[in-house]
């Protein structure tokens, strides 16, 4: 089988992230991947990883499995680098110029079943996976699901596939007296490709928009933000403890919610204060506020007059006022607040999610305006390339197979973005066009 | 009691193809047909080759085949379809002698130990699951297999307007009998219809008002295994089309065809439209090209292409005299529809035997298939499989990627057919690698591996393959120049010196005026031209055969019970257990199967392996 990747860890900021690694002739690609091989199997080797125009990407730790040793049974290794967003982005990227494909989901649980590396049982799970409707997979957002998308990316399909049955039917029936295309084809595939880029111009990729969703949370002293900003994390990031003022920088990490990805920080309590380093902390967070695209305000009380003060400072940010200590059971007036939970107990916490992914929600409306994945940048990139090498063999006047076998190559792309096998009728879109046959 | 290695059923060319593989094999072979001297007949028109059609008779020849030379026995015009485009969709149509192809045919078989009896089949000989033979009126062939080859035999019906006659052909009965056995034996049967026009007497057409269409010269060859020196003399066809009063009587009279009569529940081609279908589909066209090919040499008859149709002989006569130049023309037959049986091909595993019957194949027209060269193919694959099956040999199947005659085979066992199945190069998704022109570089050294084609054959394509390593590392490689005459005649000057090779990928180039070549090195550099432009396609659709080779080659076990596997979609259900993929590429080629089922599959496979371990 065909070697594949995946990131192990979230694909969210962190200490270290996880790269795993298999398929057949993987470890021979070590050398090429991290400069030289690694001499003994399952022993951790430190390795720096450079990219195609020999930049370095990072320094790793890298340990090799023989298959069927493995998890899957088959060669794999797996590589531990430092868990910025960069780095992972990047190391996709060399994974891929060595040929390796992204593993769809329950891959590697796949192959390890088909090895005989698990049971029968843990399989049965692999199948919920498979199954599971990620394979389809251009959704991040509601504004994707709507079908709008989908439509568009059939469309264009449709035109690249209109303009194939003409030169198929140009090679396939050239004897039959029909003509099948004229000058206009350049034309109507020099708009296709027009088109086509503007609206894969207006797909926002996954990781761009990431830096759109900027949270920050604010509050009060001791109000509780790093202890509701954890729970939102499902971990402990910030340093939590009963002391005021024990946040001094921004702590920022990444979240995933329906989907889309978030970044997160957290700030130190705002107060007057004596402690240079806590004052720079929050001067500090005064000034990031301009940059970010959703406030939240956490509170501990109900007290007017603070509320305020932090109203003002989200100047025309968006807003959101959320009560955090609700376990203890203290009475807050009704409307105050957008939301209220409890950073001890979890209680309220869907409801905030919920709350921050809407405050994006109309960010990508608009006409163009589509959230869509990596993988599926690069083939509406590689869907380009082919259309635009049609039209470029097109104008030198180069074999019509040729112009066939990229117009059919564009469309397998959109294809695959769609994750289905569109029925290929191309046969009977030529005899429905045209009268053939003597 | 007659005892042969295989019985094949049919002289047609499927037939012929299948016993000429069976004797290229060394092992003794049955020839059973209607009428000895009707073997090898063109029923339809008198042509071989064309899209997708040549690529396959030049892949039969790479194999030592029959078909490719009668072909240039018989040959009388030469074409080559598609010059103006590249390699890989340029074809060789071959119009040939109707009575010389015939002849040749029976005089390659003559020349070899195959038996021929002159009988009706009546009945197979069925013992446990297992065809052992066939039954006549007077005898009984035992065969330790059995190759039924019947073309549109099988309970075949003429139709012209109202008139129903039984036949196959005209002039020729229809194979009933045999035709009950097969349903009773359960296969699953269906019936399909084609039709032909009026065959018309050369003399009294007017050629002068039609465009003349002579063949190419230098004439061609469709073999090149260099059997046949000298052509036959050579002939024109001619053009001519149809006009608005010929349309006004069609339309006028659609209603007395026996297409449009509801009579046929057979499904007709689409790409092979009776005339009725034409005018009636495309109304806007004012008129339809008709293709005159001359019937043979000396002969006083051509085969008006293009307008084939089941109206009533009257209406026939009335249409075909407004055309130009037929105004007053003899027909010697008028034109018919034909409605006959067929086999579901998914039937068959990929050697075309029966997945219900061992020992039993099925090849040609019965499949579902039309064209001479189509059924020519299937034909040597069940010749071949027989053979090999016979002596344990390992099963001779071609990839996809390999030959036309791969894409034929697994297009007709998977996804079975929905009108009569015809080749065209756009069915083959790896067309850049399978051109006309290279089939011996795909197929020959297989051939002789299997012991199908003599020594001396290979020992020249070797030759000559080593030869073309030669020219193109001292010729193109090793060669480099400073300056090139491109497109509109200009000189080019290069910044530093290149070589041809590398000359020859630019799209500017005249290729003319690159090197001084001899006719032999001619050949050499338009294959390397070829390979060079193709390379970066070449390349990426390698890349994807081979990614999932493993994978795709994994087998199906029969007994996989595709309703079971949770997570498949009804829909995809049905088709797999219709389809009965034998292996996991197969499967993946079905319409509608996402890699995810692909997936439940594999993991559903594995599930049964391991059941069977742990029993």
């Amino acid at each position: 089988m065909s070697v594949v990747f995946a990131l192990a860890t979230p694909p969210a900021k962190s200490a270290i992230c996880i790269f795993r690694v298999t398929g057949r002739g993987c470890l021979s690609k070590i050398p090429e991947l991290a400069g030289s091989p690694l001499e003994k199997n399952k022993k951790f080797y430190l390795r720096t990883i450079k990219n195609k125009s020999g930049d370095i990407v990072d320094r790793v730790g890298i340990i090799s499995f023989k298959g069927p040793d493995s998890y899957t049974g088959e060669d794999s290794f797996e590589v531990y680098a430092h868990g910025g967003l960069g780095v992972m982005a990047m190391l996709v990227d060399v994974f891929k110029s060595l040929g390796f494909d992204e593993a769809p989901p329950g891959e590697f649980t796949k192959r390890a079943f088909l090895n005989n590396k698990i049971s029968l049982a843990e399989a049965e799970a692999v199948v919920d996976l498979i199954d599971s409707h990620d394979q389809g997979g251009v959704v991040l957002s509601s504004n994707t699901l709507s079908g709008d998308f989908t439509e568009k990316v059939l469309g264009f399909s449709d035109t690249i596939n209109n303009l194939r049955v003409r030169v198929e039917g140009e090679i396939d029936f050239s004897d039959e007296g029909e003509s099948f295309f004229d000058s206009s084809l350049p034309n109507e595939l020099s708009l296709l490709v027009e088109n086509f880029k503007l609206f894969v111009g207006g797909c926002l990729n996954k990781k761009n928009h990431s830096a759109k969703n900027k949270v920050m949370f604010v509050g009060p002293v001791n109000s509780g933000k790093s202890s509701v900003f954890n729970r939102l994390l499902g971990f402990e990031r910030a340093l939590v403890s009963e002391k005021p003022g024990t946040t001094r920088d921004l702590v920022e990490s990444e979240i995933f919610y329906n989907e889309a990805s978030f970044s997160i920080s957290d700030t130190a309590g705002l107060r007057e204060t004596d402690d240079v380093v806590e004052s720079k902390g929050m001067q500090f967070a005064l000034e990031q506020l301009n940059s970010v695209d959703l406030v939240v305000g956490v509170f501990d009380s109900d007290e007017g007059s603070i509320l305020d003060r932090f109203a003002e400072l989200s100047n025309e940010k968006k807003y959101l006022k959320v009560y955090n200590k609700t376990d203890l059971g203290h009475v807050v007036r009704e409307g105050v607040f957008d939301c209220m939970v409890s950073a001890k107990t979890g209680e309220g916490f869907d409801g905030l999610k919920k709350l921050i992914s809407n405050a994006f929600k109309s960010d990508i409306s608009g006409d163009y305006m589509y959230l869509v994945r990596d993988r599926h940048i690069g083939l509406f990139q590689s869907s380009i390339n082919h259309l635009e090498n049609a039209l470029l063999k097109l104008s030198e006047d180069a074999g019509l197979e040729l112009i066939a076998e990229d117009l059919k190559l564009a469309r397998s792309d959109l294809n695959e973005i769609m994750g289905v096998k569109m029925s290929d009728s191309l046969l009977g879109d030529i005899f429905s066009s045209f009268c053939i046959g003597k | 009691m007659d005892k042969f290695d295989v019985v094949v059923v049919g002289g047609g060319h499927a037939g012929v193809e299948a016993a000429y593989a069976v004797y290229r094999s060394g092992l003794s072979c049955a020839l059973v047909t209607f009428e000895k001297s009707k073997i090898g007949q063109m029923s339809c028109n008198p042509a071989i080759g064309g899209l997708g059609k040549s690529h396959i008779v030049r892949e039969i020849d790479a194999m030592g085949g029959i078909m490719p030379i009668a072909t240039d026995m018989s040959g009388i015009q030469y074409r080559t379809l598609n010059t103006r485009k590249g390699d890989a969709v340029q074809a060789l149509r071959v119009q040939c002698d109707r009575d010389l192809y015939k002849k040749a045919i029976q005089k390659i078989l003559n020349s070899t130990s195959i038996n021929i009896f002159e009988e009706e089949v009546e009945d197979l000989i069925v013992e446990q699951k297992s065809v052992k033979g066939v039954l006549t009126k007077n005898k009984k062939i035992y065969g330790k297999k059995t190759i039924l080859t019947t073309g549109t035999f099988l309970n075949g019906l003429m139709y012209i307007g109202s008139e129903v006659s039984s036949g196959g052909r005209v002039g020729d009965d229809s194979a009933i009998p045999l035709s009950k056995k097969l349903y009773d034996l359960k296969l699953p049967m269906g019936r399909l219809k084609t039709g032909t026009p009026a065959r018309v007497k050369m003399s009294t057409l007017d050629l002068s008002v039609m465009e003349e269409q002579p063949g190419e010269t230098p004439t061609p060859f469709m073999s090149l295994a260099g059997e046949v020196k000298q052509h036959q003399d050579q002939l024109s066809c001619f053009i001519t089309r149809t006009n608005k009063t010929t349309h006004q009587i069609i339309s006028d009279n659609t209603h007395l065809s026996a297409m449009y009569s509801g009579n046929i529940s057979g499904i007709g081609p689409r790409y092979c439209p009776s005339i009725e279908d034409k005018v009636f589909k495309f109304g806007h066209k004012e008129s339809h090209q008709i293709f005159i090919e001359p019937e043979g040499i000396g002969v006083d008859l051509v085969y008006p292409n293009g307008i084939s149709t089941s109206l009533p002989k009257k209406v026939q006569e009335d249409f075909i005299h407004t055309i130009k130049g037929m105004e007053q023309c003899e027909i010697t037959e008028f034109g018919y529809a034909v409605e006959y049986d067929f086999v579901d091909p998914r039937t068959n595993k990929k050697t075309l035997e029966t997945k219900y019957f061992n020992d039993f194949y099925l090849a040609g027209q019965i499949n579902g298939t039309t064209g001479y060269e189509e059924a020519a193919a299937q034909g040597l694959v069940a010749g071949l499989n027989a053979a090999q099956a016979i002596q344990k040999k390992p099963d001779f199947i071609l990839q996809r990627e390999e030959a036309y005659i791969g894409v034929l085979i697994d297009d007709l066992t998977t996804h079975g057919i929905t009108e009569p199945y015809r080749m065209f190069t756009s069915r083959a998704e790896h067309r850049l690698l399978l051109s006309q022109n290279n089939a011996e570089q795909r197929l020959l050294s297989k051939a002789f591996k299997l012991g199908i084609i003599p020594e001396e054959r290979n020992t020249t394509f070797v030759n000559k393959e080593k030869q073309y390593a030669e020219f193109v590392k001292t010729r193109l490689d090793k060669t480099k120049i400073l300056s090139f005459i491109n497109k509109e005649q200009q000189t080019v000057s290069l910044d530093e010196k290149r070589s041809i090779s590398s000359i020859l990928a630019r799209p500017d180039v005249d290729e003319n005026n690159l090197i001084e070549l001899n006719k032999e090195e001619e050949i050499f550099f338009k294959r390397a031209s070829t390979e060079i432009k193709y390379k970066g396609y070449i390349e990426k659709q390698t890349r994807e055969i081979n990614k999932n080779k493993k994978q795709n080659n994994k087998k199906i076990p029969p007994s996989i019970n595709y309703k079971k596997i949770s997570g498949l979609s009804n829909e995809v259900v049905e088709k797999l257990t219709k389809s009965q993929p034998e292996t996991i590429g197969s499967a993946s080629q079905i319409e509608g199967v996402t890699p995810a089922a692909i997936n439940l599959i594999l993991i559903s496979i594995k599930k049964q392996e391991l059941e069977k371990l742990n029993a």
